[in-house]
């Protein structure tokens, strides 16, 4: 089987250590994607091997001159002629390394068994994790060094909406992840995934069976393949925010699934130490209008000033501190006339006193020395983001999100303005990466997905929010923060975040996008293709293999709609 | 033997099938399989050997190769087959020497009684004659209906048709050469007879109409021995014109279109593949007679 015979090298055109074509045998073919080895000698070295995959198939009659020597050729025969097939293939490996194109002429065999995963270094990754299935039906691997942080880190995904199922694939690769732990090793432990739902409620439905899984027994072998079980997320655990002008009651503002939701805020407390502050103002012209200046100055007085009120936990009132500053932790009885901050509105109001007086002038410990229509500017967006996400920041408990409940917490921020979403993103990837930052430890991982990266790490222009993305690209992959990050076109997403991601994908991708440079990684075989791809389908480049390889990855068992929910619980259960 | 000397148009007897001249239809059934036959051939190098004596004698390397193109009338395909290369030293004055192996081709030394250069291209030529005769009759021992092109051998009596695409020697006076005009696609003239050492039959018939050509473009002479029966000569005429018009070459493709005929102009092709790369030959050749002593 691993000596199938399919043709010999083209010697009508030179060979080359990238790329070489078959003269296809007439009882034999290529399909694009099929995995090819030639052996060559080379003076006085030892056999060579050259792997390649097939990167297009081609055919023609030969002994036709003219196109209307078709016709001569298929109707009448009158001209002799002959049909030919070949393939262009692309070198993936050379066996031992000595880059010699391969010979004319020689023999080329279809790579299977051990010369399969020879072809595709499989034999060299120490830790191949599935990552989807190649056009023979068998898995192919990703080197998770490249993933978690040891050689290199993160994922990117590319492809317009709808048919490119970035998500998908990004759960998908979720899955073999958490379904694979004695691959993924040391890491799998404790392993953290954060998921931002930022479109419809797809995610919702994670830890339920999906009812048209049996629809079709290949998915099920498809999964069998891969080695993981096709049942849905074990751990997961649904975060949405609370429901706008929902009183004292903490609702989660989801509309499909209610059940098992969590409602998340942060207190007036955790907002001021954390410096959530700066996550009010990413949008890109804030920086243009010097807002960062009097917001970075508002944000450390808040940090000197504000003292817990006995009694409101999580309210904070605004106080000068002592020689020392404040103690930690120190509570106080509020005056009479002071103004207790409980929300984002109370918290508006007392810069107000401070930075805007009815009557004389502005405190300068507060306002510094900025232009009176900077401070009104300053105000006019926080009097925005009170309108936008005044109820994800008030006095009370500590509602913030624990993730360490489950394996995988998806956050759902699809209802919010965009202002809260950024907010949200970046006040929960600062907390995460923070935390790793101060352990200083690679290990346990803390997974990422974001979706619409373009949004929250734009090409163009400066936020906070962006600046910490490109952190974590940076820094992140030594930290064990790890990025799936997922766009429609990778040429809107700041330079630094693409670059700094080792494995990358594309699904079908818009005509003018996939000529960008973002997507040189591709060849342009492949690139023509990625225009045609099917849902399901996707370009995977990663570092260890130099060709990008063309991989499905099969149907969800989990529900992706609440239609798709296979309710198969006992209805009558603790009755 | 010179064929040349044997075409000459003279007596010319125009009644072997009618003296009623006017053109007729082609008919018959097709043959199950017909066999184009043709030959190439090339001057690959042209040799000196010194004779102290009396001075240099010319000589020439050259290859020449014949094949047929076999096409089957109930699959509608064509393939090439039986084609074959031959190489030839032929030095002139008589002169008789071994040329030197040739790294990957076998040249057989042959003399030649003349010291000119063109009869010693006219000698290659001739031997590819032979090669395509000897293929022609093979090929119509098997029972295919035979297209050589060029005038036909002067072999065994085989039903071979000779196809010759240039009307170089008016054969026919002015009573009979009208109802060549006359010809439509798919019809012939009525056989004549020529030819004192090598009698044949002989017809016209019309391949295909020229636009903007003279009265006789489109038109090619066939011919075959006559040493064949009269009966079997006019079948052969018949069933050539009704299958020629259909292997046709186009104009715009074919400079000798239409009588350059599509099977042959690709055997021609083919062969000329197989000659080799001529620089190569050249090369090869020159590197075998390196130092040797002529």
């Amino acid at each position: 089987m691993s000596e199938q015979r399919v043709g010999r090298v083209l010697g009508l055109e030179h060979t080359t250590t990238q790329e070489f074509s078959v003269a296809i045998d007439e009882e034999a073919y290529l399909q694009l994607d099929d995995l090819v080895v030639v052996r060559s000698d080379v003076p006085g070295r030892e056999e060579l091997c050259t792997y390649g995959i097939v990167t297009e198939s081609r055919a023609a009659y030969e002994g036709a001159s003219f196109e209307s020597d078709t016709h001569r050729i298929a109707e009448e025969g009158t001209l002799p002629g002959a049909k030919v097939r070949s393939a262009t293939v692309a070198v993936t490996r050379v066996l031992p390394e000595i880059w010699v194109a391969p010979d004319p002429g020689g023999l080329v065999l279809r790579a299977a068994g051990p010369e399969r995963a020879r072809a595709l270094y499989a034999d060299e990754m120490e830790r191949p994790l599935p990552i989807g299935i190649g056009r023979d039906g068998l898995p192919v691997h990703v080197d998770l060094d490249f993933f978690d942080g040891r050689k290199g880190g993160h994922m990117s995904i590319s492809g317009v909406s709808g048919v490119a199922t970035k998500t998908s694939f990004a759960l998908f690769f979720l899955r073999m992840l958490t379904g694979r732990p004695e691959l993924v090793g040391q890491g799998a432990s404790n392993l953290r995934v954060l998921v931002f739902n930022v479109k419809g409620e797809d995610l919702l439905w994670l830890d339920r069976k999906n009812n048209h899984f049996k629809d079709n027994p290949q998915w099920a072998a498809d999964w069998a393949a891969l080695g993981v079980e096709p049942v849905p997320f074990p751990q997961v655990a649904f975060w949405a925010p609370p429901r706008p002008r929902s009183g004292d009651r903490l609702i989660p503002n989801t509309g499909s699934r209610m059940e098992g939701v969590h409602a998340f805020c942060w207190t007036l407390r955790e907002f001021i130490d954390e410096g959530l502050l700066r996550f009010l103002f990413t949008d890109a012209s804030d920086v243009r209008n010097q807002l960062n200046f009097i917001e970075e100055r508002v944000r450390s007085q808040l940090g000197r000033c504000a003292v817990d009120v006995a009694g409101q936990p999580g309210a904070v009132v605004l106080r000068d501190p002592p020689a020392g500053g404040h103690r930690p932790g120190e509570l106080v009885q509020s005056r009479g006339e002071e103004l207790v901050i409980h929300d984002l509105g109370t918290l508006l109001a007392a810069l107000e006193l401070r930075l805007d007086p009815v009557e004389g002038e502005p405190d300068r410990k507060w306002s510094g020395r900025v232009q009176g229509g900077t401070v009104s500017a300053f105000l006019r967006r926080m009097q925005a983001a009170v309108l936008r996400l005044g109820h994800l920041v008030r006095a009370g408990e500590s509602r913030r999100i624990d993730r360490t409940r489950a394996q995988v917490t998806v956050v759902a921020i699809q209802s919010l303005h965009e202002l809260a979403q950024r907010f949200v993103v970046g006040a929960l990837l600062a907390e995460t990466f923070e935390a790793k930052e101060i352990s200083g430890q690679r290990l346990p991982l803390s997974v990422i997905v974001l979706d619409e990266l373009n949004k929250y790490a734009p090409r163009e222009g400066q936020s906070p929010l962006k600046d910490m993305l490109i952190d974590i690209a940076q820094r992140g992959r030594s930290l064990g923060v790890l990025l799936v990050g997922a766009q429609q076109t990778a040429s809107r997403v700041a330079s630094e975040v693409m670059e700094n991601a080792s494995i990358r994908v594309a699904g079908r991708l818009d005509a003018a996008e996939a000529q960008r440079a973002e997507y040189g990684w591709m060849l342009p075989a492949t690139r023509a293709r990625a225009r045609l791809l099917k849902p399901g389908t996707m370009v995977l480049s990663q570092p260890s293999i130099p060709v990008p390889l063309v991989v499905t990855f099969p149907f969800p068992p989990w529900a992706t709609r609440q239609e798709e929910v296979l309710d198969d619980r006992d209805p009558f259960e603790g009755l | 033997m010179d064929l040349a000397q044997d075409l000459t148009p003279d007596s010319v007897d125009t009644e072997v099938e009618t003296i009623d001249w006017r053109p007729l239809d082609g008919r018959g059934e097709l043959p199950a399989r017909v066999a184009f036959v043709d030959g190439v051939r090339r001057v690959d190098a042209r040799l000196t050997a010194d004779n102290p004596q009396t001075g240099p004698v010319p000589g020439i390397c050259g290859s020449c190769a014949a094949g047929s193109v076999i096409w089957d009338s109930a699959q509608r395909c064509s393939q090439i087959r039986d084609a074959d290369v031959r190489r030839l030293a032929i030095l002139g004055d008589g002169l008789r020497v071994e040329l030197p192996a040739v790294s990957g081709l076998v040249y057989h030394s042959e003399s030649f009684p003349s010291r000119e250069t063109p009869a010693l291209i006219q000698q290659l030529q001739t031997r590819m004659r032979q090669i395509e005769g000897e293929l022609s009759t093979a090929l119509a021992d098997e029972g295919l209906f035979v297209i050589s092109d060029g005038p036909i051998q002067p072999l065994a009596p085989h039903a071979v048709v000779g196809f010759i695409k240039r009307q170089l020697a008016p054969y026919l006076e002015a009573a009979q050469a009208h109802v060549m005009g006359q010809l439509a696609p798919g019809q012939r003239t009525p056989l004549f007879c020529f030819g004192a050492r090598y009698p044949r039959y002989s017809w016209y018939l019309r391949l295909a109409r020229v636009v903007g050509g003279h009265s006789w473009s489109g038109v090619a002479r066939c011919e075959c021995t006559a040493t064949l029966p009269l009966g079997q000569a006019r079948e052969l005429a018949d069933v050539s014109a009704l299958l020629l018009p259909r292997f046709a070459s186009a104009q715009h493709i074919d400079p000798r279109a239409p009588q350059n005929l599509v099977p042959i102009g690709a055997l021609e092709k083919h062969l000329r593949r197989l000659l080799g790369d001529a620089a190569l030959v050249y090369r090869s050749l020159r590197s075998a007679v390196a130092g040797l002593e002529m």
